[in-house]
């Protein structure tokens, strides 16, 4: 086989050092908790190892995973296509259609057997059959069940692999599912977000091709890197938070202070992910940062968390639907007029029904 | 079923066994010790003020006016969550702690006798008694079946409820790894998300607040009504029956 | 069995069957099969769309103000047009007027796609089936930088040491064994035209643009957070303006708006020294394909018309690109469209999979119905566990079928240029005639495949100059003192009626986008979306007319049906979005 280009090829073409490189080389060989007299190996490691090829599956979703990741500013998505990763399959921007486009996942998969990466943008319905989802003439979720069964580890894109999103969204009409209930027997890393920024998405798979290991992640499976606070626990805005200085209706005096969106029903508050930091674009803005709230698009269920304007979710018992605090308006007032009631109707009773009060039993200790 | 022998009737006679003419007079048990009579009226307190608080931070006053930097009005009201939330935590935990070394009535609110025919039975004749459909009722020297049944799951469970999720809210801001998160972070995964946690937790309050509306209904109506001490026993201690 | 349908195209389904699953390099899953005669030239096509989600049954019993996020998840390449849409539909219903410079922000968001989108097609969808990147690796850098110069003058990365480094990075990557997404590629198919030089200078443009195409969106971020899925606001625009007060930091600013201008004048010069030039070469090696790939274009064309030049009128005084209908190729006779007749837009499903209660009628989306149903036809080959050949005669797509006073119309830039053209649009009657006098060829030359893609890239050039128009016209506006964003009236669910109807519109890149909500009791009865590709895409109607796709494909001939070059060409020309079509 030809020579691959490598990682330190990249970097050097990036106008990276000999020198700076071999320091990179030991301090990714100390963060690996490697001696240092590693160091030289890991710097053997990067220069000659092949790209790792990557398979990226769509199912049921909207691209907009791929878009977001096109728009990856550093690493620049060229750089991480042509010499970090080789991107063996993508049916949005490969060259190759019909048969000769799923050839190319067969090959890889008895090629690297154990060793590729399997990225999946969208997920499998598995209501009837999965007919709802069908690619190359059969249901996607078995092409997924198929090619995670050789991968090294799966990545779950944005909030549709990993979570659900829209399409899971009451009432499910296809049955979509998230990948991890599909593929079990592999480590997943969700990166959820609808969809997930874009450096945050490359900022993963460098990590992987760099430190050769996968990253460390949260309860729900997600990098702890990106994930691991809210919007609201780096928002810029939260100072207003704390104030109590609130948008209290669009464009008003307060919004155009940029004060908190909390009361416009910013989920902040509840969202995991890195956009108050990271923000989108290279850094130029990020839901908030535009004056709208956060609708918490890298949150399980978000779409039933709504309606998004407002801060309490609904809550639907038998069919009707209002928020805790409506629930609990309706349930006030039946109390309030269950108690006036038993109250009148005690105090009657004790007027006229003289005997119900008189000799009662002794007292019990009881039970155990 | 036996008739409680760790709480010594106050006054004598001691009562007949089966009712009647003997205990025509006021006859008194001490029921609740003072640090518990201490802890109920703090929690009262705290519940109150949780809710009160807690509703603040789901629906907020209008906008505070004036230099951002001066201004902590969010910040305060969540302070004193936090600060009612852990006290009312520890008043937990200890009356946990009470009822382990202590005897019956202090565990009454924390089981109840689910299996037994005999305490349905019970429950049943006191449903009949508040809907009237009684002439008369047992009574119970600790909780009646039907307050312990309604403590049991209105209040321990709730309140534990509260303290889970609560805490499950409060390690998102301490941070994974805090021991907050180690211990209480599985709530967040149980409910599915943050906002789901958060929605519940607001549910959980309400049901607090049915709870003690009607707690406090039927403590003042048997009061007047069940010719029993129930409010003062709450303050004294001492529980008295009037005939 | 040869069979002419009503539109008048011949289908025979005898020959050899080829089958392409996936079309690749386009949004979401599609499957294409021709029949070709015994000298390769398609007679029959069948366009299915293989995949539905459901998003006008989730919409159900939402709030309306919500359902511009849940519509803009029909997709992420279109990103935006489906929110616009919804308000808008939102907005007609509830009587909803947004201000001025809402409308302004609207279009400058919207312009903004139109040019990323079609950019995006041009060079990393649609030119692999012009460009053959490894016969870039025989080119001359010398004589590359000669062409480039050439034909880009001003273009500033067109140095021989730029395409060399291009070339020998190239190399490196082709010579690693790992091809990467040009694995299995059509490379060195006879039809690939382009010499080796215009090949490495494509080649590097596609990276360009890849790098390019990334600034364009950020003046969606600007206004609406984030791209891909920004954020919009039913009754104006989420973000506020305020350029001298306090806080103005955290607004719609001075510098904000530097940058959008930056961002307007870099595009413009993209379009104009690189997309332009580059599809006037290429398709001055392609000229065969002005003859090929017809289908419907020059027969039946349809535009809902857009960009409102003043908020809250969308009539044809208002918009920039005009509303129209175009039949029987009749073309100097624009119809009138109206979203709302009950007989002008209906969709069947008699071929797709879905259920009516009569299958032989059209309903308008007012009465719309969404209610799956999968079934394969008797002739189907192989089973729903592996489908090898569909059967087109039963239901065979999750696209409906929709169509205009029963016609099946064609939907896209090139719809959209046609009519402003034949309603005696100025601008676009100039960009259109000297682009056909530079390529010297007849207007007729538009309706085929080349014509599609030529028309997306005038479009992409008249919209950076109108989005230069309309960021003039918010800086003016803010001059004048008018800083409003949004229409806070009808923002409360108390104050609606109690049932309400309405229809939003856009021209989404890929064509003609309708929304149509039922509103009772303050959330939404009935949410129907009618998508450009589901025009396109769609299968075969109750009376049989085909569509937009399957008619282009007729009369194709190919040079090796097992590599379906020609197939992706057409295909591709009108920019496919399966999610969108679907939904
Ligand atoms: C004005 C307000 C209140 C009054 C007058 C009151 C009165 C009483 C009385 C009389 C008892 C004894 C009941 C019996 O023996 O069956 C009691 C027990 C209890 N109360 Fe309250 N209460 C009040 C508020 C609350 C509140 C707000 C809570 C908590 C939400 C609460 C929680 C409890 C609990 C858990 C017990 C059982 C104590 C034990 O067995 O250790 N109370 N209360
Ligand atoms: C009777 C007990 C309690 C009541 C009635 C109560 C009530 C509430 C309510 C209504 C909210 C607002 C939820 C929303 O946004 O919809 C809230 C928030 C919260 N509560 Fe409680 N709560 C109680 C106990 C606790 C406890 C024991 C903790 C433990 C630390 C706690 C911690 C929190 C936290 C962290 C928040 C979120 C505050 C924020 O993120 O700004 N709560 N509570
Ligand atoms: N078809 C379509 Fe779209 C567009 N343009 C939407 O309306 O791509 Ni996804
Ligand atoms: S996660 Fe969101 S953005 Fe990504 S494919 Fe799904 S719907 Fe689209
Ligand atoms: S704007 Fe949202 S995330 Fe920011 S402080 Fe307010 S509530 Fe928190
Ligand atoms: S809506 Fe999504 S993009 Fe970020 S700010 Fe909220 S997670
Ligand atoms: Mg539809």
């Amino acid at each position: 086989m030809a020579r691959v280009e490598t990682f330190y090829e990249l970097l050097r073409r990036q106008g990276v050092s000999r020198r700076s490189f071999t320091k990179f080389c030991s301090l990714t060989a100390a963060s690996l908790g490697l001696a240092p007299a590693l160091a030289p190996k890991v710097a053997h490691a990067m220069e000659t190892k092949p790209r790792i090829p990557v398979l990226w599956l769509h199912g049921l979703e909207c691209t907009c995973c791929s878009e977001s990741f096109i728009r990856s500013a550093h690493p620049l998505v060229k750089d991480v296509v042509l010499s970090m990763i080789s991107l063996d399959y993508d049916d949005t921007i490969m060259a190759a259609a019909g048969h000769q486009a799923e050839k190319c996942l067969e090959d890889i998969r008895t090629e690297y057997k154990g060793k590729y990466l399997l990225c999946v943008e969208g997920n499998p319905p598995i209501g009837k059959d999965g007919e709802y989802c069908i690619v190359g003439g059969r249901p996607f979720v078995d092409q997924l069940t198929d090619m995670a069964k050789d991968a090294m580890a799966v990545v779950s894109w944005g909030s549709c692999a990993s979570w659900g999103c829209v399409q899971a969204a009451k009432p499910n009409p296809t049955h979509a599912v998230p990948v991890h209930e599909i593929v079990k027997d592999k480590p997943v890393i969700k990166v959820p977000g609808c969809p997930p920024i874009a450096e945050v998405m490359t900022g993963v798979v460098s990590y992987i091709v760099t430190f050769d290991r996968l990253p460390e992640l949260d309860r729900q499976g997600r990098p702890k890197m990106f994930y691991s606070q809210r919007i609201h626990d780096k928002c810029y805005r939260r100072p207003h938070f704390d104030a109590g200085q609130f948008v209290e209706a669009w464009d008003d005096e307060n919004a155009r202070k940029g004060y908190c969106l909390y009361k416009m029903g910013c989920r902040g508050p509840t969202t995991y992910n890195a956009c108050s930091v990271t923000r989108w674009n290279e850094g130029v803005s990020f839901p908030i940062q535009s004056g709208h709230g956060c609708i918490g698009c890298s949150e399980n269920d978000f779409w039933d968390n709504g309606p998004f304007y407002e801060r309490l979710t609904n809550i639907s018992v038998f069919g009707a639907e209002a928020n805790a605090d409506q629930w609990a308006a309706r349930v006030g007032v039946g109390v309030g007029v269950g108690v006036a009631a038993h109250a009148a109707v005690s105090a009657a009773v004790r007027m006229t029904d003289k005997e119900r009060h008189k000799s009662p039993p002794m007292p019990k200790g009881g039970h155990e | 079923m036996a008739t409680d022998s760790s709480t010594v009737p106050h006054i004598a006679p001691a009562p007949d066994a089966h009712g009647g003419e003997a205990h025509r007079h006021l006859t008194s048990y001490y029921v609740y010790e003072a640090p518990v009579r201490l802890w109920h009226w703090l929690t009262a307190i705290l519940v109150f003020g949780l809710s009160v608080t807690g509703y603040l931070i789901a629906v907020p006053p209008v906008s505070a006016e004036g230099d951002t930097n001066d201004l902590f009005r969010m910040g305060t009201i969540r302070e004193l969550h936090f600060i009612a939330a852990y006290l009312l935590a520890i008043g937990m935990a200890w009356r946990g702690y009470w009822a382990i070394v202590h005897g019956q009535h202090a565990r009454q609110i924390y089981y109840v006798p689910f299996w037994s025919l005999e305490w349905w039975k019970e429950v049943w004749g006191m449903v009949r008694w508040y809907l009237f459909l009684a002439k008369k009722h047992e009574r119970w020297v600790g909780h009646n079946p039907l307050a312990r049944a309604s403590m049991f799951g209105m209040f321990t469970l709730g309140s534990t409820f509260m303290v889970l999720t609560g805490f499950g809210l409060y390690a998102e801001q301490a941070g994974l790894g805090s021991w907050q998160d180690t211990l209480f972070g599985w709530t967040l995964s149980l409910f599915g998300s943050s906002m789901a946690l958060r929605t519940w937790h607001h549910v959980g309050m309400y049901l607090l607040l049915l709870f003690s509306a009607a707690h406090i209904y039927a403590a003042v109506r048997d009061d007047i009504m069940g010719r029993v001490s129930t409010i003062s026993s709450m303050i004294s201690g001492w529980r008295t029956f009037r005939d | 069995m040869s069979t002419t349908t009503p539109n008048g195209f011949n289908l025979d389904n005898a020959g050899k069957r080829v089958v392409v699953d996936p079309i690749t390099r386009i949004e979401g899953h599609l499957r294409i099969e021709v029949n070709v005669d015994d000298k390769n030239v398609i007679r029959n096509a069948v366009s299915t769309g293989t995949m539905w989600r459901g998003l006008e049954t989730i919409l159900k019993g939402r709030d309306p103000r919500d359902a511009w996020a849940f519509t803009q998840r029909i997709c992420g390449v279109c990103t935006g047009v489906h929110a616009l849409a919804s308000v808008r539909c939102v907005e007609d219903a509830l009587g909803i007027k947004i201000p001025e410079n809402a409308n302004t922000i609207r279009n400058i968001m919207s312009l903004a796609l139109y040019v990323q989108d079609h950019l995006v097609h041009f060079y990393h969808l649609h030119a692999l089936d012009w460009v053959d990147v490894v016969s870039g690796l025989k080119a001359d850098p010398k004589a590359t930088s000669d062409l480039a110069q050439t034909v880009s003058p001003s273009w500033p990365k067109s140095s021989v040491g730029y395409f060399r480094d291009l070339q020998n990075r190239l190399k490196k990557f082709v010579e690693s064994g790992q091809l990467g997404p040009f694995r299995n590629g059509y490379w060195g198919h006879p039809a690939y035209k382009l010499p080796p030089e215009a090949n490495l200078m494509a080649t590097a443009h596609y990276l360009e643009a890849l790098d390019f195409q990334k600034e364009i969106v950020k003046i969606q971020t600007i206004f609406g957070g984030k791209n891909p899925h920004p954020n919009w606001l039913v009754g104006g625009v989420p973000c506020p303006i305020n350029l001298n007060d306090t806080g103005g930091i955290g607004a719609i600013n001075m510098e904000r708006l530097n940058l959008v201008s930056s961002i307007v004048d870099q595009s413009l010069a993209f379009i104009e020294q690189v997309y332009i030039p580059d599809l006037v070469a290429v398709a001055g090696f392609y000229k065969d394909w002005a003859a090929i790939g017809g289908g419907l274009a020059g027969k039946s064309f349809l535009s809902y018309g857009e960009f409102p030049q003043f908020a809250n009128d969308q009539s044809n005084k208002s918009l920039l690109l005009p509303r129209g209908a175009i039949i029987d190729g009749k073309l100097t006779e624009v119809l009138d469209v109206d979203l709302k007749a009950p007989d002008q837009i209906q969709e069947f499903v008699t071929h797709s999979w879905y259920s009516y209660s009569d299958e032989t009628k059209g309903l308008h989306p007012f009465d719309g119905v969404t209610e799956p149903k999968f079934a394969l036809g008797p002739n189907t080959k192989g089973d729903r566990k592996k489908l090898e050949a569909i059967d087109e005669n039963a239901k065979y797509s999750w696209v409906k079928s929709p169509r205009w006073k029963g016609h099946a119309m064609e939907v896209g830039p090139l719809a959209r240029f046609v009519v402003a053209y034949m309603s005696g649009r100025q601008d676009v009657k100039d960009l259109v005639d000297s682009t056909l006098k530079t390529l010297d060829v007849p207007i007729t030359a538009l309706f085929s495949t080349l014509g599609r893609t030529a028309a997306r890239g005038l479009e992409a050039l008249w919209s950076a100059k109108q989005l230069k128009a309309f960021n003039d016209k918010l800086i003016a506006s803010i001059k004048a003192g008018d800083t409003a964003t949004a229409n806070t009236e009808k923002w409360d669910p108390k104050s609606w009626p109690k049932a309400a109807q309405g229809a939003g519109f856009m021209e989404a890149p890929r064509g003609a986008l309708g929304h149509w909500i039922k509103i009772e009791d303050t959330k939404i009865a009935n949410y129907q979306a009618v998508v450009p590709t589901t025009w396109n895409a769609s299968p075969r109607d109750a009376a049989g007319k085909i569509g937009a796709y399957e008619a282009s494909l007729l009369d194709t001939p190919m040079a090796n049906p097992e590599q379906p070059l020609e197939i992706l060409r057409t295909i591709h020309s009108f920019d496919p979005c399966l999610a969108c079509a679907a939904h």
